[in-house]
C-alpha cells in the first residue's frame, strides 16, 4: 500500500488519455509491467546511474529533449544586491554602512572592484571556471518600492505593474513555445504555490515534494474505483481546479515512473537540508530522468532585511549560505549536464544604500543577478555601475536601475532555443547584455 | 419566500440531465455536476448553500434547512448581529488552549511549535464549530489583511493576543478602531520593524505596509516621502522591556520620538507631538477616501469574488458615512442578489478543510493530525512569511488538489489523528450514497466513506 495504486498499472487511467494533453500511442506499449517496475524499483540505484530513463524519453514529444532547461530562483523580499556583490572599491559604501559594510578582506575578490559575500564561498569556483555571470544594477522599472507591485511586475515580465498582461512570463514562454505533446512536468514549482510567474495559460504544477507526490488511498478503501471515478470527475470541466485536477492526475502517472528515493546525487554533491537545497535536488532529479522538464521555478523567501541583516555575521549571512551551498551542489551534481541548464537568481528590488537604525536597510531600487551554467561566459560582472556617490542615486539614496532585468532573462531564453520574446516581454527593446559573449 | 424558488436561470438549464437521481439534500450539499462549457464553473445555486459558502465555511448537516427558514435577508441579519452563544465543547476546547491564559512575555520560552499549534487550534476550532460564522469568515479576512508572520522573532507568543484584541473584537465592528489597535500590537510592531524605528535612524517597514496593506492601498495616493514622514511619526512606538516593567505591552518611548514637525499626504504634523504624531496619522489614514475604497475592495473581493465597480463605490461611500462601520457595509453587500449570482470564488485550503469537516459534522481535536494536512495543502495557519496575507486567486492553489484529495481520503477512513466522523450517526440524516454528484454515477462506489471522500475530491467542492 505503500506507494498506493500508482505504483500499479492503473488500467483505468490509462486506457483512456487525458482529455487535455493526448500522449502518443508509444507510451502505452511501452508501460512497464508491474513486474518490471518492482524490479525496476529494486534496481533504483543503478537507473539513476545511468542518468536517464530510455523508458521516459519516449513518452513526449521528442523536440522538447532539445531544449535546455531554465531554472528560476526567486528571492522574495528584496535582496541586498549591494551586501550580496560588494562594491570593495567605493568609499561612499563604507560611508554609507558604518555597521553593515563588509570589510574587503573578508570579500571573495571577484575583479578588483566587487567582491561576493563571504557566505556565497562555494559559488568561487564556478565563477573562476567561468560557468557563473553576476549582473549589477539590475531590476525593474517599478518605483513604488512596494514588495508586491515590484514582484508582481517581474513575475508578470512587465517593465512596472501598470502595463500589460495579467499572466506570469515563464507562462507565456511556455505556452508561445508549446510542443504537440508536452510533459506534464514541463513546468514545475517546487512549493505548494504556484508563483505568478507560472500563473495563466500553461500546464505549470506545483510540487513540494515528489517524494511524497502520491494519492493515499487508504486500506480497506477500493483503490481501483476510487481512482477510476477520480479520473471522471476530472475528465470535463474548465474551470482552474478542474484542469489542474487532469494535470495532477498525469503527473502522477509520469512520477509513477521514477522512484525519487533512489536517487544519487553526483560528484560528491551536497545539498543543504533546506527547502532551496531538496528543491534543486529534486530538479536535479527530473533532469537526469529526462522527462521533459524545461522550466523549475523555486523561492527562497525572508530577504526582507529591515533588521539584523548583519555584515559577515546574522539573517542575510544565513540567507547566502544556503543559497551558496544549494546553487553549488547543484552545479556539482548536474556536472557537464549543467551546459543544457540555466539558473537564473533574482529579486524584486535592492535595498536602500545606507543602512537603517536596526542594523538593517530599508527598500531600495536595483540589485543584482546571477546566471549560472547554459553556456553563460561566466567570470565576469556584468552591467553598468552607476556608482554609489549621493548625486548617483535615485529617491531616498537607491541604487539606480542600469539594466532592465527582461534583458537578461530574454536573452537566456534566447540562448535556451525556441523563443517568442515579443509575447513572453512585450515591448522590450532587447538590449544584449553580454551573457554569452 | 419568493427567494427561494429563484434557483437561477442556470440551475435549470444546468441541472437537468446532471442530477438526476440524486437527492435533493445531496444537490445542496455537493452542488450540481457542470457543463463543460462553463467557465469558471457556475457552482451551487440553491440559495442556502451559497449562503452558507459565503458567509461563513459552508454548511453543518441541518444547517441548510434552517438557512431556508430564516430566509435570505433574516439569515444576513443574523449572521451580522453575530451574537450566538458559543456551544459549550468549543468553549471547553477553547479553554484548554494556554496561548489564551498566559500574558505574551510569559509565552516566552515556549516549545516553538506548541505554541503554533494552539495558535492554529483556535482559528480551526472557532471556524468550524461556531454558529457566528460570518464572523469566522470576517476574522480569516482580516487575519490575512493584517497578516502577522508568527516564525519571526517573538511574534508567535504576541499574535494570540492580537488575534484577541486586534481582529476578533473588531471583526464585524470598527475598520478605523481595528488599524489603531493593531498600530499598538506588539505582534504588528515586531513584526513590522517598529521597534527599531527610532530618532535619526527611521525604519520604514511599518510605515509602508500601513498605508499599502492596511489602509491606502499602493495607489491610495502616497508617496516614497510620505513613507519616510509616517515612518518618523512612528517612532518611538516600541514594546516595553524596561526592568521592573510589564514586559511585553506597547511602550511608547519619548526618546526615540522624532520631535521634529513633518508632513503627511500634505498635512503638516507640527513639532514636539509626541505620540499624538502617530495617533493623527492613523486618524488621516483611516478617515482617507482611499482607505474606504480600499477596505470596500478587500470586502466585495471576498464576498463576491471580484472589486466589481458598483459595489466597491458603494461600500466605500458607506465606509466614509458611517466612520469605516464593517457590518453598515456588510449587510446591503450580502442582503443583494449579487452575492447568490455572481462566479464561484475558490476555496483556499483552510476554506477546503473547514468546510468539509463541517459537512461530515467531524468531531475534531483541531490538533496536529488536522494541521499536517492543512500545511501540505500549503496554508499553515500564521505562518505566511509576507505582510499581504495568503492568496485568493484560484491560480495560486491548482497545486493543492493532491493534498486536498488525500485529506479527503484520510478523514473518511478514520486516518486523521484526533479527528472523527460518524457515519452511522451522519447516515441516519442524511443518506451517504446521496451524497455523490450523480451526474458522474458511481454505482461501483459501494462504500459510504468512498463515496464520500469522492464528494470532497471532486471540481465542484473546491469552490464556494
Amino acid at each position: 500500500m505503500k506507494r498506493s495504486w500508482w505504483s500499479c498499472d492503473g488500467r483505468g487511467f490509462r486506457s483512456e488519455p487525458p482529455a487535455k494533453r493526448p500522449q502518443p500511442a508509444a507510451l502505452e506499449s511501452d508501460l512497464p509491467s508491474r513486474r518490471s517496475l518492482l524490479v525496476g524499483a529494486a534496481l533504483g540505484a543503478i537507473a539513476w546511474a545511468s542518468n536517464r530513463s530510455a523508458l521516459a524519453q519516449v513518452a513526449f514529444d521528442p523536440s522538447s529533449r532539445d531544449r535546455g532547461v531554465l531554472v528560476v530562483v526567486f528571492l522574495r523580499g528584496g535582496a541586498d544586491g549591494l551586501n550580496i556583490v560588494v562594491p570593495y572599491a567605493e568609499d561612499a559604501y563604507y560611508r554609507s554602512r558604518p555597521s553593515l559594510g563588509i570589510d574587503r578582506r573578508s570579500l571573495v575578490d571577484l575583479d578588483g572592484f566587487f567582491g561576493l559575500n563571504p557566505a556565497l564561498g562555494p559559488l568561487r569556483k564556478h565563477y573562476e571556471d567561468g560557468r557563473l555571470a553576476i549582473l549589477h544594477a539590475v531590476g525593474s522599472g517599478d518605483q513604488t518600492r512596494s514588495h508586491f507591485e515590484a514582484m508582481n511586475a517581474m513575475e508578470r515580465g512587465l517593465p512596472d505593474v501598470r502595463q500589460g498582461s495579467a499572466s506570469g512570463w515563464l507562462a507565456r514562454h511556455l505556452s508561445a513555445t508549446e510542443p504537440a505533446s508536452p510533459s506534464p512536468l514541463r513546468a514545475v514549482a517546487f512549493g505548494s504555490i504556484m508563483p505568478d510567474s507560472l500563473r495563466g495559460g500553461t500546464t505549470a504544477i506545483a510540487i513540494e515534494s515528489l517524494q511524497d507526490f502520491r494519492l493515499m488511498i487508504p486500506k480497506g478503501a477500493a483503490a481501483e474505483t476510487i481512482q477510476a471515478r477520480l479520473r471522471d470527475l476530472y475528465r470535463t470541466g474548465s474551470d482552474e481546479m478542474a484542469i489542474a485536477g487532469r494535470e495532477t492526475l498525469d503527473v502522477l502517472d509520469t512520477l509513477n515512473r521514477l522512484t525519487p528515493s533512489e536517487y544519487r546525487p553526483s560528484g560528491g554533491a551536497q545539498y543543504p537540508d533546506s527547502d532551496l537545497g531538496q528543491g534543486l535536488r529534486q530538479v536535479a532529479l527530473l533532469i537526469r530522468a529526462g522527462i521533459g522538464l524545461e522550466v523549475a521555478a523555486l523561492d527562497k523567501g525572508g530577504w526582507d532585511t529591515h533588521v539584523a541583516q548583519g555584515a559577515t555575521a546574522g539573517w542575510l549571512t544565513y540567507l547566502l549560505e544556503d543559497l551558496g551551498r544549494s546553487l553549488d551542489a547543484f552545479a556539482t551534481d548536474l556536472g557537464t549536464a549543467m551546459k543544457d541548464v540555466t539558473v537564473v537568481v533574482m529579486t524584486e528590488f535592492g535595498r536602500r544604500v545606507a543602512e537603517n537604525g536596526g542594523l538593517g536597510t530599508d527598500h531600495g531600487r536595483a540589485s543584482m543577478m546571477m546566471v549560472l551554467g547554459g553556456g553563460v561566459l561566466g567570470g565576469r560582472v556584468l552591467g553598468m555601475w552607476p556608482g554609489l556617490e549621493p548625486d548617483a542615486l535615485e529617491g531616498p539614496g537607491d541604487l539606480p536601475v542600469t539594466t532592465d532585468y527582461r534583458n537578461v532573462l530574454s536573452e537566456v531564453l534566447q540562448r535556451a532555443g525556441k523563443v517568442d520574446l515579443g509575447s513572453t516581454f512585450p515591448g522590450l527593446e532587447a538590449r544584449p547584455v553580454g551573457l554569452f559573449g | 419566500m419568493a427567494g427561494w424558488s429563484r434557483r437561477g436561470f442556470l440551475g435549470l438549464a444546468v441541472g437537468a440531465g446532471l442530477t438526476a437521481g440524486c437527492g435533493p439534500e445531496a444537490r445542496k450539499l455537493v452542488g450540481r455536476g457542470l457543463p463543460e462549457d462553463l467557465e469558471p464553473p457556475k457552482g451551487p445555486v440553491e440559495v442556502p448553500l451559497r449562503l452558507a459558502n459565503r458567509l461563513g465555511f459552508g454548511p453543518r448537516p441541518g444547517d441548510l434547512g434552517r438557512i431556508e427558514k430564516l430566509g435570505h435577508a433574516g439569515f444576513v441579519t443574523e449572521q451580522v448581529a453575530a451574537d450566538h452563544e458559543e456551544p459549550l465543547h468549543l468553549r471547553m476546547k477553547a479553554r484548554s488552549l494556554e496561548i489564551d491564559q498566559f500574558q505574551p512575555a510569559d509565552l516566552e520560552g515556549w516549545p516553538e511549535e506548541y505554541v503554533i499549534r494552539q495558535l492554529q487550534q483556535r482559528a480551526l476550532l472557532f471556524a468550524i464549530y461556531s454558529p457566528n460564522q460570518l464572523r469566522e469568515r470576517m476574522v480569516d479576512l482580516w487575519t490575512n489583511h493584517f497578516n502577522i508572520y508568527a516564525r519571526k522573532g517573538r511574534a508567535m507568543y504576541r499574535v494570540s493576543k492580537d488575534q484577541t484584541e486586534v481582529i476578533r473584537q473588531n471583526a464585524l465592528g470598527s475598520f478605523p478602531q481595528m488599524v489603531k489597535t493593531s498600530a499598538k500590537s506588539p505582534a504588528m510592531l515586531g513584526y513590522l520593524d517598529n521597534t527599531v524605528n527610532r530618532k535619526g535612524v527611521p525604519n520604514e517597514n511599518y510605515a509602508r505596509e500601513l498605508m499599502e496593506l492596511h489602509t491606502l492601498g499602493v495607489d491610495g495616493g502616497y508617496t516614497q516621502t510620505d513613507v519616510q514622514e509616517v515612518a518618523r511619526c512612528f517612532t518611538g512606538w516600541s514594546i516595553e522591556n524596561r526592568f521592573m516593567h510589564a514586559k511585553g505591552q506597547f511602550r511608547f518611548d519619548p526618546d526615540s520620538h522624532d520631535e521634529g514637525a513633518k508632513t503627511v499626504l500634505g498635512q503638516t504634523i507640527p513639532a514636539g507631538g509626541g505620540i499624538e504624531d502617530g495617533e493623527r496619522v492613523l486618524e488621516i489614514l483611516t478617515t482617507h477616501p482611499s482607505c474606504a475604497r480600499f477596505v470596500a475592495g478587500k470586502i466585495v473581493r471576498c464576498f463576491l469574488g471580484d472589486e466589481r465597480l458598483p459595489w466597491t463605490d458603494r461600500l466605500a461611500e458607506i465606509y466614509l458615512l458611517t466612520g469605516g462601520r464593517i457590518a453598515a457595509m456588510l449587510v446591503p453587500l450580502l442582503e443583494s442578489t449579487d452575492l447568490l449570482d455572481g462566479p464561484p470564488i475558490v476555496k483556499r485550503p483552510f476554506d477546503f478543510l473547514v468546510s468539509l469537516l463541517r459537512a461530515v459534522d467531524a468531531d475534531t481535536d483541531a490538533g496536529a493530525g488536522l494541521q499536517a494536512h492543512l500545511d501540505k495543502m500549503g496554508q499553515p495557519l500564521h505562518q505566511w512569511p509576507m505582510p499581504d496575507g495568503y492568496p485568493d486567486q484560484a491560480g495560486a492553489w491548482t497545486g493543492s488538489l493532491l493534498a486536498r484529495w488525500n485529506f479527503a481520503l484520510a478523514l473518511t477512513h478514520g486516518q486523521v489523528p484526533g479527528t472523527h466522523v460518524d457515519f452511522d450517526a451522519l447516515g441516519r440524516r442524511t443518506p451517504v450514497r446521496d451524497l455523490i454528484p450523480a451526474s458522474r454515477p458511481a454505482k461501483d462506489v459501494e462504500d459510504d466513506r468512498d463515496h464520500l471522500a469522492l464528494l470532497a475530491m471532486s471540481p465542484d467542492f473546491q469552490w464556494r
